[in-house]
């Protein structure tokens, strides 16, 4: 009975544990419980890089992560995914757009200066750009986000539709048939923006070259600039390329992703040293939250490879909310009825059997507390199927016993026999479980994961439980010899009727 | 030990019967992932969802008691005409091809679109407010998955459940022997097959779509599987030791009696909670509740009618 009484101490120092442990750390919840929102961003390979490794992979997380501080976004984690994804978790943000603008984009700046003897074309260039983005501005739905500070009337004129195909034409593109008039002018920004960067000369100055990056709000009209500034190597080529295109009518080109954002002549008075001082701002008519965007991005450094947003999963707090009352509701109400089946079917043993599953419960719960173990919906599907095996493990063990009693067998042998004979099939059951965990934990993805965690954790506390809990129970119940009754385990009619005394005689 | 048996159920004497309705269920079965594979509109033995087939799941939850109705084909009508902002450069996917969902009397809206970008879902659910708000904020719920992302979700599924098979069936061959390990797989292979087909006729009829939920639901259903045929073959393995000079046959058929109150009983607990989950549940699992219902049931009908059975026919010396 000593052995007996040390594995009892065991299971209740592991209750108390566990409840300890629940109670200091609560369960983490994964965001389709939560709410929140997740980013899984692909990492590119670009160049001379056919393949992204880990180290490239790490190399762009660290200028993710900055970004993402950046953005002060509370409790987000940004992991890595095999060897060429990451993942970003937003907890309670619903409007993951200002993310996945700043993240998905590579932030590659650099300066450059216009070609010579290219004014006449450029100035065309820039005034179809300028009409072009102020037609597509004003087309754009209202979003609540821009609205107060939309940008002032434009200065040029508007774009009739005449002027539209005929710059088109002018350009020579091919406008497919059919196409709608805004498609239509984003085809002809994109044509002007290739033309300007084509007369543009090499970059000169790079995003390496800047050491801050700010915002602020222009001095003239409604809209925003982006202040940079530079290192001394930075700051020394930048007064040499503005000097070099001071009073020529030739414009200083800034381009981002490929993209020429800003186009800026410099001025006469600049002809002899070039703007020194160290510093820039790019006035490109940003709203608010662009120009906070490229701040953000010019602060983080730009990513040494591309990367591309390749899921973007959303759940409102309400839905989780939803989903995780009423999975619970169903989960509880069912255990309920499994547990009176236990007691109504296997009587003593089953009360026995109802103590030991709650006691699986807590320990599952105090696992996914101490891991810990992000709950996701399929975390908690996984958890619901462990608690049908660990029933199964007491049931083989009982209908054993049963059996042995049907047989003629004392109650404490028949106990013992029945714990020994279920062992084997328990314990294949077990094991080919967690092979199938094995395989969906390593070969499968995020959600399928979750869900091989929460049942392999279960795996192993029920057959802990199973042959653990219930036999140490039962066998302190029956050193009561008020409790050694074989009527409490199973109806009178099925035991054998020869021998009432053997079974009642107990242990030698 | 336990007197020589005389089973009160001998499963040997309806095996016929087990086998047809089994070849009966499978060939249903195979039926409606052929006739699924052929419909034009799916052309995949199952119909994939989104996150197989890759695409953005907008859905939104209207702030209004009673809602005004609203149809699939007036939202659809206001999606053609918007206008979406480009993403670098590529121009924004034409919508006119989204399929509309109205849930619950009008209340949420479950739109299924080609993928879009942060900016351009941002834009459609404005639009939908404009049109049907006011929306509940916090009911909101956006899911896009690019079309590589998919596909690589399908084979690391795929690739799981191979590998568990492996894994499972190399198990049982150590601790058992060749032939039980088939015998396994092949009722594995015939609850997985039943499960598929339920799907595959719910997505030809119902239009039901199959998720990453569906791919863990067979994995569990794989694992239960073999969890209950093992407990039958380890009583299998033991009668062979106590009751060598019996035919295989009859060994079988006591081996199964011997375990049915067990299998059955195994079967509702682990059903009580699954039943619970469909009826009470939310939406999120229902299908995943009902995959594993089926594949449960079945997983204990192939592991009393089936895997014992087998083994006599296929063990002749």
């Amino acid at each position: 009975m000593g052995r007996q009484q040390g594995w009892f101490a065991l299971i209740l120092a592991l209750t108390i544990a566990s409840a300890a442990l629940l109670a200091n750390y609560g369960l983490q919840l994964g965001l389709d419980l939560r709410g929140g929102s997740q980013l899984t961003l692909q990492v590119m390979p670009a160049g001379a890089i056919t393949r992204v490794d880990t180290e490239q992979l790490e190399a762009v997380k660290e200028v993710l992560e900055r970004r993402i501080n950046g953005l002060g976004v509370a409790e987000s984690t940004l992991q890595a995914v095999g060897n060429d994804q990451l993942v970003l978790q937003l907890p309670g943000e619903q409007d993951p757009s200002q993310a996945a603008r700043v993240l998905g984009s590579t932030a590659l700046l650099d300066f450059r200066a216009q070609k010579p003897g290219t004014e006449e074309e450029m100035r065309g260039l820039l005034g179809l750009k300028r009409q072009a983005e102020s037609v597509l501005r004003a087309k754009r739905p209202p979003s609540p986000s821009d609205a107060p500070t939309a940008p002032p009337p434009p200065e040029t004129p508007p774009l009739s539709s005449e002027d539209l195909s005929k710059a088109l034409t002018s350009l020579g593109i091919q406008v497919p048939a059919g196409s709608r008039e805004v498609d239509q002018i984003e085809l002809l920004l994109r044509e002007t923006n290739r033309r300007i960067l084509g007369l543009y000369g090499p970059p000169l100055i790079t995003g390496k070259d800047l050491t801050s990056a700010g915002r602020q709000q222009q001095a003239t009209g409604t809209g925003w600039e982006v202040t940079l500034g530079f290192n001394r190597e930075g700051g020394e080529k930048f007064a040499s390329l503005t000097q070099s295109i001071a009073g020529t009518g030739r414009v200083l080109g800034i381009v981002l992703d490929g993209r020429s954002i800003s186009e800026a002549s410099v001025g006469e008075q600049f002809k002899v040293a070039g703007i020194t001082g160290g510093s820039a701002s790019i006035t490109g008519n940003f709203s608010p939250e662009e120009a906070r965007d490229l701040e953000v991005q010019l602060r983080g450094g730009s990513l040494p490879l591309p990367v591309k947003i390749v899921e973007v999963r959303t759940v409102g707090p309400s839905l989780g909310a939803e989903n995780i009352r009423s999975s619970l509701v169903a989960g509880l109400s069912g255990l309920v009825l499994v547990a009176v089946f236990m007691v109504v079917v296997y009587r003593l043993p089953g009360i026995v059997a109802v103590v030991a599953l709650s006691l699986y419960a807590l320990f599952n719960l105090a696992i996914y507390a101490l891991i810990p173990v992000t709950l996701t919906l399929p975390g908690i599907a996984g958890f619901i199927l462990s608690v049908g095996i660990a029933v199964d493990a007491n049931v083989l063990i009982f209908e054993r016993i049963k059996e042995e009693l049907r047989g003629g067998n004392t109650l404490i042998r028949s106990i013992d026999t029945g714990f020994s004979l279920a062992f084997s099939s328990i314990f294949d059951g077990h094991a080919t479980g967690l092979i199938s965990c094995a395989a969906l934990f390593f070969l499968g993805t995020g959600l399928v994961k979750g869900f091989a965690v929460t049942l392999a954790i279960g795996l192993l506390l029920s057959l802990f439980t199973a042959l653990t809990c219930t036999r140490t129970l039962l066998r302190l119940l029956m050193s009561y010899p008020a409790l050694r009754r074989p009527t409490y385990f199973l109806p009178a009619r099925q035991l054998p009727p020869a021998k009432p005394a053997a079974a009642q005689a107990g242990p030698a | 030990m336990t007197p020589v048996p005389s089973p009160r159920f001998r499963i040997s004497r309806h095996r016929r019967l087990a086998w047809l309705g089994s070849a009966l269920a499978c060939g249903l079965s195979l039926l409606g992932l052929a006739l699924c594979w052929l419909n034009p509109a799916i052309h995949a033995p199952l119909r994939p969802g989104l996150d197989f087939t890759g695409g953005t799941q907008v859905q939104v939850e209207r702030d209004c008691a009673p809602c005004k109705a609203v149809s699939a084909t007036e939202i659809r009508q206001g999606l053609s005409s918007l206008n979406l902002p480009s993403v670098e450069g590529e121009r924004a996917p034409n919508l006119s091809s989204a399929s509309v969902q109205v849930l619950d009397g009008g209340r949420s809206l479950l739109l299924r679109l080609p993928a879009l970008g942060a900016d351009q879902s941002t834009a459609l659910i404005d639009d939908l407010a404009a049109r049907f708000g006011p929306l509940i904020k916090s009911g909101t719920s956006v899911n896009t998955i690019g079309p590589t992302l998919g596909s690589r979700l399908l084979q690391g599924s795929l690739l799981s459940l191979l590998v568990s098979f492996v894994g499972i069936s190399v198990y049982i061959s150590f601790r058992y022997s060749g032939i039980f390990a088939v015998l396994a797989l092949l009722c594995l292979a015939h609850d997985i097959l039943i499960t598929c087909g339920l799907f595959a006729w719910l997505g030809l009829l119902q239009g039901i779509e199959v998720d990453s939920l569906f791919a863990v639901s067979l994995i569990t259903i794989a694992g239960y599987s073999v969890n209950d045929t093992v407990v039958v073959y380890d009583r299998i393995r033991e009668q062979r030791r106590t009751l060598g000079e019996l035919p295989l046959i009859d060994q079988v058929d006591v081996a199964v009696d011997a375990t049915l109150t067990r299998s059955l009983y195994t079967s509702f607990t682990t059903l009580l909670p699954l039943v619970a989950l469909i009826f009470f549940g939310g939406s999120t699992l229902f299908w995943f509740a009902v995959a594993l219902t089926l594949g449960i049931a079945v997983g204990s009908w192939s592991s009393i009618g089936l895997a014992p059975t087998l083994l006599p026919v296929f063990s002749k010396r």
